[in-house]
């Protein structure tokens, strides 16, 4: 008997094409308004910190421009800080720096992350036990203490310093998640075939795996991008910051050590706090709508 | 050996070395500071003129030798590790001749009044709003995830400023600083408690509120993992009353927020650090902030020490319950 | 039991609903096992969780009533399935993903406890428990599955579990989604054993078996439905549709699944060529004809009516007394060609 015992026309073409073009609309109706408002506020932030200087800049953000906690004025707008410096050029140099090491950080630890998670699910057994070992080990670990730590140990530090330390103690959750991922991509029929062509093993992992793995780790690196901001804050502000630099956590060090919250200097406290939760939610916002998009369970609610 | 008895073994296995990873790092990550510490901390003295220089002599020798830094490393990391065994911490820089451990004691009970109370309330509470917004929908839903992302995504470390500044500076209800007014002693009296509670509130909020939010939205996307699971549909279609159906989602979302909650203690306890520090509260959190500021190396060590040492144990309690409530975490880790 | 005119629909985000059943009636006697076949997506597990009242939460069921041994009718578009007191007892399911279909931290026996307590307020737990441990005797189960959890037994085992849960309460109509499609072949064959024992000893008098494999259905069903884009487009008594099948559809279906060669079976199911229709815009007049090799200009226009066959019926044009049928056909060509 034939393989295929039933001839019939053959389906009208413009099907395929079709459903392509409808495939893209969908994945832009998908994109909820969550989308288009955290996208709008992170495209702000952006420009705020690495533009704005060039408007509203007022000299360096290390430069003396009035005395003490001056209220807000006409000149300048957010006043100025405990040593007399212009809290509106620090905002946007120190919204620059957290963002610079929000995204280092994110790189080091999603690079990370990827590297092991994926030689950990791809090749399974002992190597998978092995590095999932060291995984679980450097996740009880709490990592504010590392970060103490290591700060201490480095002594002076620049933006970029302070970055590779968060980025080296936070790629555990990246490489468990991609981990779980991979193990379970590795065993789809295209990786085979691939395998049967005699593609090399790196080739294979890198063409066959990773691919279907983008928006996930994507998804990852916003988390860490996020979470890379908000330890930088935390550890700047226990003394702990980048050295000759400003940035929000800095900011927030100064007004602790300089009483501001206390005396009442709402204008050199306040506006890195709403800046840092505005960063925070927007990228968390970013974050959740993606999630939406690419998981279809919490579409739809 | 009982599956139970493997998984057990088979935890303390990897918390031994956990902890081992965590005692190197407290020892060695220090080592690594440009320059001898001791000489550091002795010019700084000096310049001070904290000290004459016979005094000066016998501080030098009493840190060369608690360091051992005429040993070689190894030899110093044994020493090291005798003394933590015995409970010896070193001695405070900046104290000097205070003990690590008395600076320690002095500041634990505070911190762990304040931090237990308040991840245990924000965990629970967290996880009923969480699950009740996956199962209701609609508008309880949307509004609570909103709210919950907002709470979640300011920083604890913003929120307890902006509650600091509003609360107790502009609108003056609450005390804005320390555990107990000035003028107090602590007593087993109801004036110095009262006078505690009023200094509580406002570091105790600060923290449950933030991780309610985190909380519930971990357990919503559990949740609602779980309404979408075969065992929902087919209970559903066996007549199986609803509330007995969320009471088997709620159980099986929440399995993974018990190691949440280990996880969160870790975070949560170096995040709550920073809040003791804004809210100048005597506990763990301000005498590091403290120690940071006059480069009090072994009170920094001694309190990173203790951290990792409480992290370590709130995990592998947690795992171990874990393992007496979950049957297949149990069966999966001991390889049935 | 009868079911009359029953519509089920998805809601979409994008607006359109996607019409998954469409106007299906069918009925169900005592001692029968009703099968329903078609290539996935042509809504038969869909009709299985609107009668279930199983629904998915973007699921929306507008029109249909279901009524037993005509004494009750009920409107199921009001309460959006059947009441909660029928499930399990009067309908019950045995889903299509039973491997899953256990709670996951609950012993098999407190689960069977909470479904028998979820009808018969009077049982205590030891009771339940012994109904249970009696019914798996019978079956020939051990019963220490009572007290294990069920990751702790093996698929085909877990899956003769759920079919006791599902039969528990003796229900009057079990429904039966694709229970077989997860299990290996001799896995396959217990589960039909078990059915047709149960069916012999009165435990269950009547089912309903949906799956797309004709081969099986041939073996355990009284009647078949043929199921194409969420419509019944023939049905008969097992031997007329196994043997004489009229519809175009049924004949490219029961060549393609009813080829001996299980390799080449999965193959041949897409040599139907094209796809199903999308659901969201299905095609005008006859659902079929876009990809039917024998369509006429009046398939794509008008609605074909059931054409009565013996003690069945098919829908198509072809059938129809008042068309002119361009070109012979006959069930070997189809096959053979």
């Amino acid at each position: 008997m034939s393989g295929i015992p039933v001839t019939m026309d053959s389906p009208p073409p413009p099907a395929a094409k079709q459903s392509a073009q409808s495939r893209v609309r969908s994945f832009t109706r998908m994109l909820s308004t969550r989308f288009y408002v955290s996208a709008t506020m992170v495209a702000m932030i952006l420009f705020f910190a690495f533009l704005g200087p060039f408007f509203w800049g007022v000299g360096e953000p290390k430069q003396i421009v009035g005395g003490l906690y001056e209220a807000p004025s006409r000149e300048l707008i957010l006043g100025t800080d405990n040593f007399g410096r212009d809290v509106f050029t620090q905002l946007m140099h120190g919204t620059r720096s957290s963002l610079v090491i929000g995204v280092v950080a994110g790189l080091i630890a999603t690079t990370i992350g990827v590297v092991m998670g994926l030689t950990a699910g791809y090749f399974g057994g002992v190597i998978d036990e092995m590095l999932m070992g060291i995984t679980n080990v450097v996740i009880t670990i709490p990592s504010i203490v590392v970060l103490i730590l290591l700060s201490i140990a480095v002594g002076t530090k620049s933006i970029v310093t302070m970055a590779i330390i968060i980025g080296v103690t936070s790629w555990p959750w990246t490489a468990r998640a991609v981990r779980a991922q991979s193990s379970s991509v590795r065993n789809r029929e295209h990786v085979d075939l691939a395998r049967l062509s005699g593609a090399s093993t790196v080739s294979l992992m890198f063409w066959e795996v990773l691919p279907y793995m983008l928006s996930y780790i994507f998804m990852a690196f916003v988390l860490q991008l996020t979470s890379g901001i908000l330890q930088e804050a935390a550890l700047s502000m226990l003394g702990l910051g980048p050295s000759n630099a400003v940035s929000l956590g800095i900011m927030l060090h100064w007004s602790l050590l300089w009483e501001s919250v206390r005396t009442g200097a709402w204008w050199a406290f306040i506006p890195p706090t709403v800046m840092l939760t505005l960063i925070a939610f927007s990228l968390f916002l970013l974050q959740s709508s993606l999630d939406e998009v690419f998981n279809p369970r919490l579409r739809g609610r | 050996m009982s599956t139970f008895q493997k998984y057990l073994l088979q935890k303390s296995f990897w918390f031994l070395g956990a902890f081992l990873v965590a005692l190197s790092l407290n020892f060695f990550l220090p080592r690594l500071i440009p320059g001898n510490p001791v000489d550091a901390i002795i010019s700084q003295m000096t310049q001070e003129g904290r000290a004459d220089s016979a005094s000066l002599q016998k501080i030098y020798e009493t840190y060369m030798a608690e360091f051992g830094l005429d040993k070689s490393p190894a030899e110093q990391f044994v020493n090291y590790l005798g003394k933590v065994v015995r409970g010896d911490l070193g001695t405070s820089f900046a104290r000097y001749p205070a003990p690590v451990e008395s600076i320690i004691a002095d500041a634990l009970p505070w911190t762990i009044a304040l931090q237990l109370p308040a991840i245990l309330l924000g965990w629970t509470l967290g996880n009923v709003f969480g699950a009740i917004a996956a199962y209701k929908g609609g508008w309880f839903d949307r509004g609570g995830f909103v709210a919950s992302l907002v709470a979640s995504s300011i920083p604890y470390y913003c929120f307890a400023i902006l509650l600091l500044y509003g609360v107790a500076v502009k609108l003056d209800w609450l005390p804005a600083r320390g555990a107990y007014s000035f003028g107090m002693y602590p007593a087993w009296s109801w004036a110095f408690f009262n006078d505690v509670m009023d200094h509580y509130w406002l570091p105790f909020f600060s923290l449950v509120i933030v991780f309610i939010g985190g909380q519930a939205i971990g357990m919503r996307s559990m949740a609602i993992y779980e309404l979408g699971a075969d065992y929902v549909d087919y209970s559903h279609g066996l007549g199986i009353p609803d509330n007995r159906i969320v009471r088997y989602i709620f159980r099986n979302a929440m399995l993974p927020q018990v190691t949440g909650l280990a996880l969160s203690i870790g975070s949560l306890v170096g995040g709550a650090l920073i809040t003791e520090a804004v809210f100048s509260y005597p506990g763990i959190g301000t005498a590091l902030f403290t120690a940071i500021r006059q480069n009090d190396y072994p009170v920094i060590q001694g309190i990173t020490l203790m951290i990792m040492v409480a992290v370590l144990l709130a995990n592998f309690m947690v795992d171990i319950l874990y393992g007496v409530i979950d049957p297949r975490i149990r069966a999966a880790q001991s390889g049935q | 039991m009868k079911a009359d005119n029953i519509s089920v629909q998805y809601e979409t985000r994008v607006g359109t609903p996607v019409l998954a059943v469409n106007d299906v009636s069918f009925h169900l006697e005592h001692g029968e096992v009703l099968g329903i076949a078609g290539e996935s997506g042509c809504g038969k597990s869909t009709l299985a969780a609107a009668l279930s009242g199983n629904s998915a939460s973007n699921m929306r069921i507008t029109g249909g009533t279901v009524s037993l041994d005509d004494t009750t009718t009920i409107d199921i578009v009001k309460t959006q399935g059947i009441p909660r007191d029928w499930r399990g007892s009067t309908i019950s399911l045995l889903p299509q993903r039973a491997l899953n279909a256990l709670n996951p931290t609950a012993r098999i026996g407190d689960y069977a406890y909470d479904v028998i307590r979820a009808h018969e307020k009077r049982m205590n737990r030891r009771e339940a428990m012994e109904k249970t441990g009696e019914r798996l005797e019978q079956l020939g189960l051990p019963t220490r599955v009572l007290k294990s959890y069920p990751h702790q037994l093996s698929g085909g085992m877990r899956q003769r579990v759920v079919t006791v849960i599902s039969t528990l309460l003796d229900p009057d109509i079990l429904i039966a989604d694709e229970p077989t499609s997860a299990l290996d072949v001799s896995s396959q064959k217990a589960l039909v054993l078990m059915l047709q024992k149960m069916m012999n000893e009165g435990m269950l008098s009547r089912a309903i078996f949906i799956t797309h494999d004709l081969a099986l259905l041939s073996n355990i069903a009284t009647r078949i439905s043929i199921m194409y884009a969420g419509e019944i487009v023939e049905e008969n008594t097992t031997n007329e549709i196994i043997h004489n099948a009229q519809h175009p559809y049924t004949r490219a279906l029961l060549a393609a699944t009813l080829e001996p060669d299980p390799s080449i079976r999965n193959i041949t199911i897409k040599g139907l060529s094209g796809q199903s229709p999308d659901m969201q815009t299905p095609p005008s007049g006859c659902r079929f004809h876009p990809r039917c090799p024998y369509a006429m200009p009046v398939c794509a226009q008008k609605v074909p009516g059931a054409t009565p066959l013996g003690s069945g019926f098919a829908r198509c044009w072809l059938l129809d007394g008042t068309t002119e049928i361009p070109d012979p056909i006959k069930h070997e060509e189809v096959v053979a060609s």
